[in-house]
């Protein structure tokens, strides 16, 4: 197996772990960690895919800073969102928050 | 030669570290536990940056996922008290699981036959590339993005602050 392959099998199995944690948490924190996972995946799959390969190098490692960029500004908002609905439901587990089903 | 099997070792070493971290990260029905896994694995990601030859991306994985995104959800887990998943100790029901473990492997079954079957030629060592090149490609080539991004984070900062803002006469 050449390295690439070898990075971007990391990289899917570190998508597989997020999509699994999605589904399967039941509280916001715990989707927000699976997120983190799945977006980890997909900058180290950005930055392998242009360094090992003839792409230019440097589109690849600024296409991985803007990822992380993406990701702090998301959980930023994600904080301020969980904290709001923690002071609305009292809760932040997502089987209490289902005013649309009632 | 000894280089290359030194570095299969330390590609090895990380891939653990991410693989654990990873199934702490999913499966502890703790979230400081589960939290603690995913810093593991941003470290062994953060590692693979380093085996690729660019230690600037291993840094920045480290000062802003571990140091910003990490404390950042910290911080969630302790304004909403919401240490333990378990709290009712109802377990997970098995057709959720189930269902779960399908969604993960869909995307699994395209991407790996796609990987294994259709390799990009690869180098088999990687070369660094000098720092000046990445400056002047954010300030050059993609200045527009550089600046947008500077942007959402700014409004993402300040919508934050304005979203769980919490007037004192209410």
């Amino acid at each position: 197996m050449s390295p690439l392959v070898l990075y971007h099998l990391v990289a899917v199995l570190l998508l597989a772990f997020g999509i699994l944690g999605l589904t399967r948490r039941r509280t916001l924190v715990g989707m927000l960690i699976s997120v983190e996972l799945m977006l980890n995946g997909a900058g180290l799959s950005i930055a392998a895919s242009s360094i090992l390969t003839e792409a230019d190098p440097v589109v690849g490692q600024i296409g991985t800073l803007f990822v992380m960029g993406l990701a702090a500004a998301e959980a930023t908002i994600l904080l301020a969102v969980i904290v709001v609905i923690y002071r609305r439901f009292g809760s932040t587990r997502t089987s209490d928050l289902n005013t649309l089903q009632e | 030669m000894i280089m290359t099997v030194l570095a299969y070792l330390a590609f090895a070493l990380y891939f653990c570290l991410i693989i654990g971290g990873g199934l702490m990260a999913v499966f502890c029905s703790n979230l400081v536990r589960a939290l603690v896994g995913l810093i593991a694995t941003l470290l062994g990601v953060a590692g693979m940056y380093l085996l690729m030859q660019s230690p600037f991306l291993a840094f920045m994985q480290i000062l802003i996922y571990v140091g910003a995104v990490c404390v950042i959800i910290f911080f969630a887990l302790m304004m909403t008290a919401g240490g333990n998943e378990n709290e009712d100790g109802t377990p997970i029901p098995l057709g959720k699981y189930a269902r779960s473990f399908l969604a993960a492997i869909m995307p699994l079954s395209v991407l790996l036959p796609v990987i294994f079957l259709h390799p990009v030629d690869s180098a088999d060592s990687p070369v660094a590339t000098p720092l000046a090149e990445l400056g002047r490609g954010l300030t050059e080539d993609f200045v527009l993005p550089f600046e947008l991004i500077s942007i959402i984070l700014l409004i993402a900062m300040a919508g934050a602050v304005f979203l769980a803002w919490e007037r004192r006469n209410k």
